[in-house]
């Protein structure tokens, strides 16, 4: 199961090479991320559009999305994939979740979970409104029993809530809809869980705290992208 | 037994895998909240629940209640059910005759789901918190621009009446005054309407005509003037701004505002983000709402942590010892928080939390009536310099009459603090004399440096505490403040 998804990031993978998630394409002189616009002509976050060959790509800039500079740290693995069902915590105005929807396709399905309507307001009218695959969802992900619209289990769960007890958060709804074996990608905002201790230490404190229900498979800084914050990659065991 | 299950395009009776009857909502996100809020009647279904006389098991909690209330026999699902119903659901839509296939079921329950999110949008914005925070914003931003431009028109109009910039503290003094034009044209008149008590229209008078300022040719003038005009709109709006805050306040969050006065209830409701947020926070939190920086600063550097952010502003502890402010702050972030609960959960007013926190300060007052050791020796650890202050600091020089005044003032408050509800009802010359003092703030709180001075100052009356500060060292600092 693991070697299904587990990916080798080749940064020459040109776009010829068949890469079914995401792509590398050459922009000024560079490889740079991107995604296949699942909604062409449209532009989420003022990401370059390219278009090479009749399809259309949105660049995906790892100093806006975490999950793009988690890319471009060597994460080996990518259970992002067409047809995938994912339950996001943290849509924010949907600069990462945008990415997840191109890659999952018409046939997959995004649950952006974000509790503040501020943002959910620029989220809904420049995201969701034009992605048929994300099921908008403006609940607090602390109450996941009264998510509504949510159905069925996921295969990934990601989060990104920035709160001191988010790790907790994201297990219990772990525990509602990750299906078993499935993947879970959690942000650590490590300044904001306890700003005394240092970075690498929260990482494992809250490591530590999955171990007995998933599989650490790998802890990621982000830096030079994102300063003071990590993603874990974990596998649930159910 | 039958099941009655909920979902986001209707209400269907099953009996196992088979559908016995299905109620689809014509408004799914309207019909939907309502029974999720349990206000729905939902006859229908009652009446056909009525006529087959089975006990039910239902999905949903509200649905159970409001099925109970209606006395029909019914219990909520197992969790086992439950989770299979969460699982299936695109498909017990088609079943229910919802939607015609899955991918049907899929797109009209992504429209709920949109159709949702947005009402809850727009709920939100129009909650008067919201709407509070962006008053009091909008004022302090207000401030921050008038004291900005004022600086400005009194360096301008300084040029050629200098003399005016010592007597007038207030801003919307000034720009009357400037509105009458040149000094020439300064009659007793212009003073008396821009309000000034007679001793001063006096000084004013004959200043005016001793002054060593240069001439104004008229176009400068004009354009000085148009500075002047927009000051006084400002101060207009400000006032506007003030009494509506004041009035929101008071209908949205009594309790708050009579613990934490209107405006600086606004301002931690701003800090917090809304009032239900509010009521959510440790009082330890509140406290320090404000200080964000110097609380992050301790915690890394292990320095002194913060008493009061923008509590500080709170008349109990802006007027109290320096020594008791951190617990005077702590007192009352303590009832602002059970307050924001009684404003949120509870209704209207409750005095009795005034009246205790009035009893607290008392006590604080009385028991540390004298400060310790540690509290004279304290360094002076939040220390800011540079920056862009105002040339102001040269000015305050002058002020020894406000310094003294002001000794007065905070007595004043004190025995203010005491009929906090009178002081409500004289509201209106009260606030007049407040937007007076706030606009001083504004100044006062940019340059901190020179405010500490000055406090410094005030502190040697009371105790003669910190003569050792070596007082050209103080100057120099002033100087420094006066160039900018
Ligand atoms: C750091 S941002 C996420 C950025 C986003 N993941 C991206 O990469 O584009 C964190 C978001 O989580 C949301 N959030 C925080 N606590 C939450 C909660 N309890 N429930 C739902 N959303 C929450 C915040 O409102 C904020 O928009």
């Amino acid at each position: 199961m693991t070697d299904q998804v587990q990916i080798k990031i080749k940064r020459e993978n040109s776009l010829e090479e068949d890469n079914p998630s995401f792509f590398w394409i050459k922009s000024e002189g560079q490889q740079k991320l991107a995604t296949e616009n699942l909604v062409p002509g449209n532009q989420v976050y003022k990401e370059k559009l390219i278009i090479k060959k009749g399809i259309e790509y949105r660049l995906w800039d790892p100093f806006r999305s975490k999950l793009a500079a988690a890319i471009m740290n060597e994460l080996e693995y990518f259970p992002f994939e067409n047809k995938t069902k994912v339950l996001y915590l943290g849509a924010s105005t949907g600069t990462t979740v945008s990415h997840i929807s191109d890659i999952v396709g018409p046939s997959g399905i995004v649950f952006a979970v974000e509790h503040a309507s501020r943002v959910a307001r620029d989220f809904l009218d420049r995201v969701a409104a034009y992605r048929k695959n994300i099921m908008p969802i403006l609940q607090d992900a602390r109450r996941p029993k009264e998510y509504f619209s949510v159905f069925g289990k996921v295969d990934v769960v990601y989060v990104d809530i920035a709160q001191p007890d988010q790790t907790e958060i994201a297990i219990d709804n772990c525990e509602m809809f990750l299906k078993k074996g499935g993947y879970f990608f959690l942000v650590i905002k490590t300044r904001s869980i306890d700003v005394t201790k240092s970075p690498k230490k929260i990482v494992e404190e809250e490591t530590q705290k999955l171990q007995s229900r998933f599989e650490v498979l790998q802890s990621i800084d982000l830096h030079p992208y994102d300063k003071d914050h990590a993603i874990v990659i974990a596998k649930f065991r159910g | 037994m039958y099941s009655v299950i909920l979902t986001e395009l209707g209400i269907s009776v099953f009996d196992d895998e088979k559908l016995e009857k299905a109620f689809s909502f014509s408004n799914p996100v309207k019909e939907y909240l309502l029974v999720k809020n349990k206000e729905s009647k939902l006859n229908e279904l009652i009446n056909y629940l009525i006529s087959i006389q089975r006990g039910v098991s239902v999905s949903d909690e509200s649905l159970l209640a409001i099925l109970k209330k209606n006395n029909i026999d019914s219990q909520i699902m197992e969790d086992s059910e439950l989770e299979r119903i969460q699982a299936s659901k695109p498909q017990i839509i088609v079943d229910s005759g919802f939607a015609s296939n899955p991918q049907d079921a899929l797109g009209k329950l992504r429209d709920f789901a949109l159709g949702l999110s947005s009402s809850k949008v727009t709920e939100v914005s129009e909650s008067p918190d919201l709407h509070i925070i962006q008053a009091i914003n909008s004022l302090d931003e207000i401030d921050k621009i008038a004291n900005a431009l004022s600086s400005r028109l009194r360096e301008w109009y300084g040029l050629h009446f200098p003399e005016l910039d010592n007597v007038i503290d207030s801003i919307n003094g000034y720009a009357q005054i400037v509105m009458a034009g040149k000094r020439e044209s300064l009659t007793k008149q212009v003073f008396e309407d821009a309000g000034f008590p007679e001793s001063k229209v006096e000084m004013l008078s004959l200043i005016s005509t001793k002054s060593r300022g240069g001439d104004i040719s008229d176009v400068n003038l004009a354009i000085v003037q148009s500075i002047a005009k927009q000051i006084l709109d400002f101060h207009d709006l400000r006032k506007k701004l003030e009494e509506h805050v004041e009035s929101e306040m008071e209908t949205i969050a009594p309790n708050l505002s009579a613990i934490l006065g209107t405006a600086v209830g606004a301002r931690i409701l701003g800090r917090a983000g809304s009032l239900k947020r509010l009521a959510s926070l440790p009082a330890s939190t509140i406290q320090v709402l404000g200080a964000e920086k110097a609380l992050f600063r301790s915690l890394k550097t292990g320095s002194q942590p913060p008493k009061h952010g923008l509590l500080f502003q709170h008349a109990m502890v802006h007027a109290a010892p320096r020594w008791q402010r951190g617990k005077i702050a702590r007192a009352i972030a303590a009832k602002a928080v059970i307050a924001a609960r009684v404003d949120v959960y509870g209704e209207g007013l409750n005095n009795t939390l005034l009246e205790k926190l009035n009893v607290r300060v008392d006590e604080i007052g009385k028991k540390y009536e004298n400060p310790t050791e540690k509290d004279i020796r304290r360094p002076e650890s939040f220390r800011r310099d540079g920056g862009n202050f105002r040339d102001r600091g040269g000015r305050r020089d002058d002020r020894g009459g406000r310094r003294d005044d002001r000794g007065g003032r905070r007595d004043d408050r004190g025995g203010r603090r005491d009929d906090r509800g009178g002081r409500r009802d004289d509201r209106g010359g009260r606030r007049d004399d407040r937007g007076g003092r706030r606009d001083d703030r504004g100044g006062r709180r940019d340059d901190r440096g020179g405010r500490r001075d000055d406090r410094g100052g005030r502190r040697d009356d009371r105790g003669g505490r910190r003569d050792d500060r070596p007082s050209s060292n103080k100057n120099k600092k002033r100087k420094q403040f006066g160039r900018r």
